[in-house]
């Protein structure tokens, strides 16, 4: 984070132009990667229907795992695009980094707490309104005062948890998965002779591939907590 | 606002980035479900209609196949009964014609013995009957002619010779 960013003034919003680039090219990435797959859909799926219908029922597991009945459904979608959406975007920074003069234009978006926070505000959002929607109101707000009336603090100190933790985890695994891949890259550069790239290759190798999985793992993790955190709030008061 | 108590240790908050992520989120959410979300679902959904559907048929199909083999095989043990029944029938009327034709025969054969038998018996009577007659005709003869030419030697030899003759000639 030491690392100085490019920022640009907008109608009084600053705007980190390595992050909104890095953003826009992940959902372009995912958005291609949907559109290729979603050609020719027939009943007798094959090929990139496959996969995609595969993706689907994935994340629509997961979703089902933790929200019942037919609420489920609803939340499919959100959960399709985010799953692709972070899994993309943790891996983005693993094989590209776009640097020109001081700024890094291209990375992983999710190693920035901002965009994890982000998303993370948006899961807590939906999770708030589909709350509202379901019990009303009154019945949202009740929630905060169960089991007793004494809770009420814990339960609100639990939303603020919730928020952080679910978008910090995020960024502390992908950040410090990038940060250890520079610095091995320093390692390498920095060696000050060619052998110095011979004993960093396999370890930047290791730790890439590892990072690959980090990423993998922290976008299922990302998703099935927005899925719990959801049906905190829409499943019925027991 | 809460981010702030995060990167309160950055040099000023991103709060366009915020909103730029939020936006671009959603607009690739509203793209994804437009281009593959909404069709592929649809498409699963529909897939899975038509396979609860192909079960049923088929389903369906079984139990009709199992009910016409049922038929079938009704039929098949029906049929057999009633050709045993046909071919128990033709051996009793064919008994039953047999008997009578062997029974008419006898009977027919014992009519004939018996008529032959009366004509014999007739034919017989008929024959004593002649004879009787005749023998009584030719003793009346011999008679009327031993009394006719008794009287002269002339006359018995003529006698004799026209009776030998009427012998000869009742003889032919």
């Amino acid at each position: 984070m030491g690392d100085p960013v490019p920022t640009v003034k907008f109608l009084g919003l600053t705007f980190n132009i390595a992050n909104d680039i890095s953003i826009l090219l992940t959902c372009l990435i995912v958005f291609m990667f949907v559109f290729l797959l979603s050609r020719h859909l027939a009943l007798k799926p094959k090929g990139g229907q496959n996969v995609l219908e595969w993706l689907i029922e994935f994340t629509n597991g997961i979703v089902k795992g933790s929200i019942k009945g037919n609420d489920a459904g609803h939340f499919g979608l959100y959960a399709f695009t985010l799953f692709l959406f972070i899994f993309v975007a943790n891996q983005l920074g693993l094989f590209l980094h776009v640097q020109v003069g001081q700024y890094t234009y291209v990375k992983s978006p999710t190693a920035d707490p901002i965009v994890t926070l982000t998303l993370s505000f948006m899961t807590v959002a939906l999770a708030h309104a589909a709350g509202v929607q379901k019990k009303g109101m009154k019945g949202y707000l009740k929630e905060y005062t169960s089991p007793f009336l004494v809770f009420l603090p814990i339960n609100i100190f639990e939303q603020f948890t919730d928020f952080l933790t679910l978008g910090l985890r995020l960024f502390g695994n992908i950040f410090a998965g990038e940060m250890l891949l520079s610095k091995v890259a320093t390692l390498a550069t920095g060696g000050g002779s060619w052998f110095s790239y011979v004993y960093s290759f396999p370890i930047e190798f290791l730790w890439q591939g590892f990072s690959v999985f980090i990423g993998s793992v922290q976008a299922f993790v990302f998703v099935t907590l927005t899925s719990v955190y959801i049906s905190q709030k829409v499943s019925p008061e027991e | 606002m809460l981010s702030h108590l995060i990167l309160g240790a950055s040099s000023s908050l991103y709060l366009g980035d915020m909103l730029f992520i939020a936006i671009s989120f959603i607009v690739l959410m509203a793209l994804i479900a437009k281009v593959a979300w909404n069709p592929v679902t649809k498409m699963m959904g529909e897939r899975a209609d038509k396979i609860a559907n192909d079960i049923d048929s088929a389903k369906k199909s079984r139990q009709e196949a199992t009910d016409l083999a049922e038929q079938r095989r009704e039929a098949l043990s029906h049929s057999r009964s009633e050709a045993s029944d046909i071919v128990a029938d033709a051996k009793q009327s064919g008994e039953k014609q047999r008997t009578t034709i062997v029974a008419d025969a006898q009977n027919e054969a014992t009519q004939y013995k018996q008529n032959a038998r009366k004509d014999i018996e007739q034919e017989r009577q008929d024959a004593l009957k002649n004879v009787q007659a005749d023998v009584a005709d030719i003793s009346v003869e011999i008679a009327s002619k031993i009394i006719k030419k008794q009287l002269d030697p002339e006359g018995q030899q003529a006698l004799i010779n026209s009776y030998i003759e009427g012998l000869g000639k009742h003889e032919s």
